[in-house]
């Protein structure tokens, strides 16, 4: 408009200064009126041309919003549709783990190197509320297993149900994530928790996530074992727990890390495969920290009817300080093959403390360091110091009939303390020493469990881990 | 298999507590189409207050704008609407086809055809109508500047084509070769096409763009309200059409929010006196007759026809004018 004013302003000037003014007068209001419509055209087009640009711009940001979205990070790669109905999400946990045992009493072959777990993670979601991860492992001692494979339907946050293979919701340190425990294994009384199961489960979170609940049926499993890919049994197993964190929103730091609850199973179970895991031995038994089996039954021993755990569990964390501890007693009904029989109750505890030195705060998903790893700016991560003591103690009346009380120890007790170094959210270092005393056992025998419960298990373990 | 029956009597348990724990404050979105935000604010507010009273519940409703078409399409790929108050019944029966969440004869439920008010198709030109806008024929002819939205993505769109080719029919014999050429002469004028309504009235009225905006009579009338009379003017063509912006609860994602029985209320309270007085005040044509008469002066006479006279209803004129490759393509591609 400014241009407009300066036309007229000349033309003003023009017809004052012109002496045949009638004239030329008329000439000019013409001129000026072309000039003043010459001007509102344009005016016009270029707001048309702004404004279509403006549309433009819009439509382009729209269509950026709508287009697939794709992230690489710390937290994996994923890619995803713009409204967040599907989305497929690559993660990936590695462990490169040593186990050095001294003053082991000559026992062969259980030092070295192992890759702990080798996991590629596929998660995802379709249709918004259908969420699905696949996890096989291609590490551990077992060849390649499918650890986890579920598809979970979200109602809502309150009710939602799992169908498949995943971890039954008994133990707390079990539940934990394999990357975020504080020791390369988990303690003693995971020997008496069951791991990975197929079933279906009710789960969800209340009262803006200050309880959570659980409640399943599985095809059923022995202490520590880890489950088929098919179970044709009638026998079913029933488990489920309810954990609380009251304070979680009361904004006092001091309290609101605290949560309690319970996790329990019930169901029958009549094969020999329904007693423990094999793990570190040849027959059903209790393992060490060290993975040595110090408990084993008769081979002649199946599991013959209930088998009930129930586990109550808490964890406390504020700042740097952390604290996990629970107890299990797990009721075996058990028969030899003169059909004698007996109802084996195996208790466990384990108290876990935890402090990060640099500061950061402690919590049962792990540690973010506050700085990265980066030698040349000063910046060394985060490191924690962890320590642990666990007892489990099996039912005296397994002895002599179900158990050989010359071979097998009757509990077993296990100090442990170790340094966690975390470099980035994803790179982690860890070493710990573990001490695990027996009682009983440690007789005449050239396998576990004799030649382990001889002598204290006393174990170094390292472990660089890559999980993102 | 007594743990499976173990199972159920705990997840019915536990499906019962958790339903139970919920509170009574229930929150309510309504997938709406451009022009409706000011109505709604106000019904929202009036309806909390009704159903405070009535159950003694808090209800709480957020409100999703945006062209009548793009709507319905997020509701279909997932939009949790417990209610749609669409621009045309076209949009909602693609979330009934296509979605599936509500059934095909939705319309069935509520008075009018589901439609608790209607709205028509009419000229906002500039203070002194410089270009002496008087009917639909002054909108084809050369140098008139027509702002309109995009048919493709506005459902007010959709009805200012319908009016315009009812016209162009009307006055041609029904001779559909004219009426494509006169839409097409007239989307030749159109130097800006918005996305939605609300859109191309902010094109005409605060960018300055444009000799006329053919647009919502409501929307028209607002923008009186908000510019004033002496910036605007509204111009009745003597033919248009009725509009008539359908209103359905979307049965599927209200269930499961169990909001199935305050999304109902909300929608049959819009037939309420109540709820025809906050059309009426919002520029929208009351359905009862008491609203009706006491906005009638508001309201300009205007002779109307309606979709199912002149097209067969909204399947068929979908299909026709604006499906992919439809007419409305081939006039946008000459106009161009």
């Amino acid at each position: 408009m400014k241009l407009f004013q300066w036309a007229v302003a000349a033309a003003v000037i023009l017809t004052q200064s012109v002496p045949d003014a009638p004239l030329l007068a008329d000439e000019t209001t013409d001129s000026i009126n072309s000039l003043k419509q010459k001007i509102e055209q344009l005016d016009q087009k270029l707001r048309i041309l702004e404004r279509n640009r403006e549309l433009e711009k819009e439509a382009a940001e729209t269509k950026a919003k709508e287009a697939p979205k794709i992230s690489v990070g710390e937290k994996g790669f994923s890619f995803g549709s713009s409204d967040g109905n599907f989305a497929i999400n690559l993660k990936g946990v590695l462990q490169a783990d040593s186990r050095t045992f001294f003053k082991d009493g000559g026992i062969k072959g259980n030092d070295g190197f192992l890759l702990r777990r080798a996991r590629p993670i596929i998660s995802g979601t379709v249709f918004g509320d259908f969420d699905f991860l696949f996890v096989p492992d291609f590490g551990g001692t077992s060849g390649t297993v499918i650890q986890d494979a579920y598809l979970n339907y979200r109602y809502k946050p309150e009710l939602q149900f799992q169908f498949g293979k995943f971890k039954s919701p008994v133990g707390l340190e079990l539940l934990q994530s394999d990357p975020d425990t504080s020791f390369n294994e988990r303690a003693l009384p995971t020997d008496l928790v069951p791991n990975r199961d197929i079933g279906a489960e009710l789960h969800g979170d209340l009262f803006d996530g200050r309880a959570s609940y659980a409640a399943g049926i599985f095809n059923g499993l022995g202490d520590a074992r880890n489950s088929n890919n098919a179970d044709f049994e009638d026998d079913k197993e029933f488990a489920g727990r309810l954990f609380l964190q009251p304070l979680k929103k009361s904004g006092a730091p001091v309290v609101q890390g605290l949560a309690f609850g319970v996790g329990g199973s019930y169901g029958n179970s009549s094969t020999a495969n329904a007693l423990p895991a094999t793990t570190g031995g040849t027959a059903p038994g209790y393992f060490t920290d060290g993975q040595q089996q110090f408990f084993a039954y008769r081979n002649s021993v199946v599991a013959s009817g209930k088998h009930w755990r129930i586990s109550p569990q808490g964890s406390y964390y504020y700042g740097p300080f952390g604290l996990l501890g629970e107890y299990v007693i797990s009721s075996q009904q058990v028969q030899t093959n003169t059909l004698t029989t007996a109802a084996l109750d195996n208790t466990a505890w384990q108290i876990t403390g935890s402090w990060v030195l640099t500061g950061e705060d402690a919590s049962y998903k792990g540690v973010v360091p506050a700085k990265r790893f980066d030698p040349s700016s000063g910046h060394w991560g985060a490191f924690q110091l962890v320590a642990r003591y666990a007892h489990l103690a099996i039912d005296r009346d397994a002895f002599p009939q179900f158990a050989d009380p010359a071979t097998s120890a009757n509990s077993a007790s296990a100090w442990s303390a170790g340094l966690n170094w975390y470099l980035n959210r994803n790179v982690l270092v860890k070493t710990s020493f573990s001490r695990t005393t027996f009682s009983g056992g440690g007789g005449a025998g050239v396998g576990a469990p004799a030649i382990v419960t001889r002598q204290p298990e006393n174990v170094l373990f390292t472990r660089v881990q890559l999980a993102f | 298999m007594n743990s499976t029956k173990s199972l159920m009597v705990f997840t019915a348990a536990v499906a019962f507590s958790v339903f139970s724990s919920l509170a009574k404050e229930v929150k309510l979105l309504n997938v709406s189409y451009d022009p409706t935000r000011e109505l709604y604010q106000d019904f929202n507010a009036a309806f909390a207050r009704y159903w405070k009273e009535k159950t003694g519940d808090t209800v709480t409703i957020q409100q999703s704008h945006g062209g009548s078409g793009k709507q319905a399409r997020s509701v279909i790929d997932g939009l949790e609407g417990d209610v749609v108050t669409l621009a045309l019944a076209y949009d909602i029966d693609a979330i009934a086809e296509k979605a599936k969440l509500l059934p095909a004869d939705w319309q069935k439920r509520l008075p009018n055809n589901s439609s608790p008010y209607t709205s028509t198709i009419v000229f906002l030109v500039r203070k002194g109508n410089p270009k002496g806008i008087k009917d639909w024929d002054d909108l084809v002819k050369p140098g008139v500047a027509v702002i309109a939205p995009n048919p493709k993505t506005s459902g007010g769109a959709r009805w200012n084509y319908l009016a315009a080719w009812g016209y162009a029919l009307k006055k041609n014999n029904n001779d559909e070769t004219r009426a494509l050429e006169f839409v097409t002469r007239l989307y030749k004028n159109v130097p800006v096409l918005d996305s939605g309504a609300r859109g191309a009235t902010t094109t005409f009225s605060q960018r300055g763009i444009g000799d006329v905006l053919v647009g919502w009579e409501n929307e028209a009338l607002l923008s009186i309200k908000e510019f004033g009379a002496d910036k605007f003017e509204i111009v009745a063509p003597s033919l248009t059409i009725l509009a008539e912006p359908p209103v359905a609860v979307i049965d599927k994602v209200a269930k499961k929010r169990g909001t199935i029985e305050v999304a109902k209320a909300y929608l049959e309270y819009l037939y309420s006196d109540d709820g025809q007085e906050i059309a009426g005040r919002n520029f929208y044509r009351p359905r009862a007759e008491k609203a009706a008469a006491k906005y009638a002066r508001q309201f300009p006479r205007i002779d109307l026809f309606t979709i199912d006279e002149v097209f067969g209803g909204w399947q068929k004129a979908q299909r026709v004018h604006f499906s992919e490759g439809g007419l409305f393509d081939k006039i946008y591609q000459s106009a161009k």
